[in-house]
């Protein structure tokens, strides 16, 4: 496809959006949720210097939080590959780091790192390394098994064999990790900014929020949009002026063993102990004042010993119900969606430029600002909550999907179409079976994110569950609930997590083995 | 240095009666290196909390030899840990939560009450109005979860029938009021209702603590360790609160002007800070704080504060409530 006939699609798709907001604003112009395009802009032009400034400061956390969020990604996968003993305790570990709420670290952040920039860049660092990881730690065994015989018949080792051969490997999903990134370090800045911040695009959405000013909000929301929309771009440009190697056929010995059930408690046991430690010692180190920063005894006590311990566990077991009727649904939806609209994608090709807008836009912009919209829709009921987990996990899997599709073996791809095969047959027999490890690494992602999601919404705007529970036991000074919460929350990513990974090695074992290889 | 003293001995004449203020010997001599202390606020700055900016402004901390920092909260940023951690020396924060971090253990005394009266309303619009607390009953109210307690205790003082009253979970916005899907709110009566004045929609307030609901609101919290070996810094931070406030009542316009000039970057809007500034008068000043000085409230009120409060759940001794450093203040 040429660049012209790349644009127009993209142009026509910008200019429904268009149309679809205006719409939208004229026939809900009593209620005071969406503003039209005429009003933002009107609002912009009138408050450009205020919003360029603060735009000025998110996006320069955001910059800083991205980058310093995916290199940790890419040394900790390299960690990885490269001693591979340590796969389980650096991926464990990551995992649990990921899935610490903001609500409980952002203000153990700001204690620690005080007035300024510093806790914004680390919460949207923190938003970006674990979407880019998993795919990276995908892409980096996609590799035919022939070529790492041939780095080892040389006598080189893990190091040469990740250089030379995983790296490339590597790239496609790396930039699909950065796509997935770009929107999510910009949401994590502008939420860090929740935690005390002096200024930003997170501090005025407060204020326009209380303020009803809807013409403000809606032209956070719409720069919001463009910074993700133009960050997707740029590097989805640079992964095609880097990428001309067609993807190799990956051929891969089935089964090496994958670990027996024995072997698998001992590395959860030994995760445990690890984060245990981690925890307690950090907490130590730093010399965090007990009164908030509970440590493990504590919240043992709180939880089995202590003489409100019956109360605690009965008021966390409520809060998980609660939760758990938003986000199965959620995470299920979003994860269909995502991955039937990257096939749909990639049979239709056209439909692209209209469809990713709006998805980097669904995922970009902040949820005070869509919450009320999406509830004037859909009620204050569960369909508007499960909604919001569904936007939250569906923008991920697309990505993954569509650059997973992409990996079909070029060559197999010619022997179809020699065969004067459809795309349907095409994208059955080849580029499904290629697009399984992708929406594996996906699914792997999404639990984590679709648990900070639900509990995000339910803080900022249901009022239920989790999220509401955490923020109430920060706001009351209950750190021993808040703390038993978080173990709660990053208990249950934990095992989601491992149920999906149980079952994704079961199919990549058939499938795509090099993944399962160590 | 001169020129300072005099405009402060100014102020003082054209002060409230009552007030005294003095503390020329804790002023050291110039050349001395100021303290910095930090001043944790509730929420993002604005004319809430005008007063500590004209203490600021007008040099009211630094000839006390204090380098004061006013750190912004936000919605996840909690008053108490700040405190507790020594990273703050004061914090802004209301008798009910300095209650709760009590009970987990925090060593904090209340050492001021800026708003006497609690600033909690029940917001309506006049076509289907609260005017008592009896009219709540059969209404649905657009509040957070977080607050079923407070509104718990708003019935059990008036004997309006609760389970009678629809809660619905909504964003602290006043939209939901306007779009029809609540017929209240329960909400500041400094804030959206004014966000509602702005956008040219008039609106109904009833104060609860008009209805009995009594509990102290923007109080100043330090722990007991800071009012032990941290007592200079505690009164000459106090001092300038003082002074900065009843500047601030001279001139609520003054203050919101200061206020927007201040914070630039913070998206505030001059007719709604001033109006926000006039509205929380009545909520900061009364004939005790004329009679006594900004900051300083009753021994009756600390006993009506402990019987809201353990509607609340609550238990609270008057000992978390401690005089001495206003007492200090006003002494000179």
């Amino acid at each position: 496809m040429t660049r012209s006939a790349a644009l127009a699609p993209a142009a026509l798709g910008l200019m429904l959006l268009f149309a679809g907001w205006s719409l939208l604003a004229m026939a809900l112009a009593d209620t005071r949720v969406i503003a039209g395009p005429i009003q933002v802009a009107g609002w912009l032009a009138g408050n450009a210097g205020l919003i360029g400034r603060a735009l000025a400061v998110t996006l320069t956390n955001a910059a800083i939080g991205f980058l310093a969020g995916n290199l940790a990604a890419i040394l900790l996968a390299g960690i990885a590959l490269v001693w591979p003993r340590l796969t389980h305790a650096v991926s464990g570990l990551a995992l649990v780091v990921f899935c610490l709420p903001l609500i409980a670290t952002g203000p153990i952040l700001r204690v620690l790192l005080g007035p300024g920039e510093a806790p914004q860049i680390v919460l949207a660092a923190l938003a970006v390394y674990y979407t880019t990881l998993i795919p990276l730690m995908t892409g980096l065994r996609a590799t035919p098994a022939v070529w790492l015989d041939l780095v080892r018949s040389y006598g080189r080792g893990r190091l040469a064999e990740l250089i030379h051969v995983r790296a490339r490997a590597g790239l496609p999903y790396l930039f699909a990790g950065l796509q997935i990134a770009a929107p999510a370090a910009f949401l994590g800045a502008m939420v860090g900014e929740f935690t005390g911040a002096e200024r930003g695009l997170g501090v005025l959405t407060i204020r326009f929020t209380r303020s009803m000013d809807v013409s403000a909000l809606w032209a956070i929301a719409l720069l919001a949009a463009a910074v993700s929309m133009v960050a997707y771009g740029a590097i989805g440009a640079l992964a095609r002026a880097v990428l001309h190697d067609r993807p190799p056929v990956i051929l891969a010995p089935p089964g090496i063993g994958t670990g027996a059930g024995f072997g698998r408690a001992v590395h959860a046991a030994l995760l445990v102990v690890l984060v245990l430690a981690v925890w307690w010692g950090a907490m130590e180190a730093l010399d965090l004042n007990r009164f908030f920063a509970k440590r493990p005894p504590d919240v043992l006590a709180a939880m089995i010993r202590g003489p409100d311990a019956a109360a605690t566990r009965g008021a966390l077991f409520e809060a998980v119900a609660e939760t758990a009727v938003f986000l199965l649904p959620g995470y299920l939806a979003g994860l269909g969606l995502g991955a039937g609209m990257a096939i749909l994608l990639v049979l239709l090709p056209g439909l692209a430029a209209l469809i990713l807008p709006v998805a980097v836009a669904l995922r970009s912009i902040p949820i005070v600002t869509t919450a009320p919209l999406i509830v004037l829709f859909l009620g204050r009921g569960a369909a508007g909550t499960i909604t919001l987990v569904a936007v939250m996990v569906f923008f991920p899997t697309l990505v993954a999907c569509l650059h997973g599709l992409r990996q079909a073996p070029g060559q197999i791809l010619d022997v179809f179409q020699t065969y004067a095969s459809g795309p349907l047959r095409q994208m059955l027999h080849v580029r499904l079976p290629a697009m399984l490890p992708a929406l594996f690494a996906a699914a792997r992602m999404s639990v984590p994110a679709a648990i900070l999601a639900v509990t995000v919404v339910e803080w900022l705007t249901t009022g239920r569950g989790l999220g509401s529970l955490m923020a109430l036991s920060a706001s009351t000074s209950n750190y021993n609930l808040l703390w038993a919460a978080v173990v709660v929350v990053t208990a249950i990513s934990t095992i989601c997590y491992a149920a999906v990974a149980m079952l994704e090695a079961r199919i990549l074992a058939i499938y795509a083995p090099e993944q399962m290889r160590r | 240095m001169l020129a300072s003293r005099l405009t402060r001995r100014g102020f003082m004449a054209s002060g409230a009666a009552g007030l005294v203020l003095g503390g020329a010997g804790l002023r050291p001599g110039p050349g001395h290196a100021a303290t910095p202390v930090a001043l944790q606020l509730s929420w993002l700055h604005s004319v809430q909390f005008a007063g500590s900016y004209l203490a600021r402004e007008k040099g009211w901390w630094s000839q006390a030899g204090l380098d004061v920092s006013l750190l912004q909260g936000g919605p996840n940023a909690p008053v108490e840990p700040p405190v507790v951690s020594g990273t703050a020396l004061v914090g802004i924060s209301a008798a009910d939560y300095t209650a709760a971090a009590v009970a987990q253990g925090a060593r904090f005394r209340i050492i001021g009450v800026a708003m006497q009266k609690n600033p909690f309303v029940i917001a309506s619009l006049p076509a289907n109005p609260v005017a008592a607390p009896a009219d709540l009953e059969g209404k649905r109210i657009g509040m957070a979860l977080a607050n079923t307690p407070v509104l718990q205790a708003l019935c059990s003082l008036n004997d309006v029938d609760f389970d009678a009253i629809r809660i619905v979970p909504t964003q602290y916005s006043a939209q939901p009021l306007i779009a029809g899907e609540v017929d209240c709110l329960l909400c500041w009566e400094t804030d959206l209702p004014v966000a509602m004045a702005m956008n040219g929609i008039e609106s109904r307030t009833m104060l609860m603590a008009d209805h009995g609901y009594a509990v102290h609101s923007q109080t100043y919290i330090a722990t007991r360790d800071s009012l032990a070996e941290r007592r200079a810094e505690l009164v000459a931070l106090m001092r300038g609160e003082v002074m900065g406030w009843q500047a601030y009542r001279d001139d609520t316009d003054a203050a919101a002007e200061l206020t927007v000039r201040m914070f630039p970057d913070a998206g505030l809007d001059l007719p709604t800070q001033k109006l926000q500034a006039r509205r929380q008068v009545p909520l900061m000043f009364s004939d005790l704080t004329d009679a006594k000085g900004f900051g300083w409230w009753s021994d009756d009120s600390v006993e009506a504060n402990i019987r809201t409060l353990a509607l609340l759940d609550r238990t609270v001794t008057p000992d978390l409530w401690d005089r001495s450093i206003l007492e200090e203040v006003h002494a000179g």
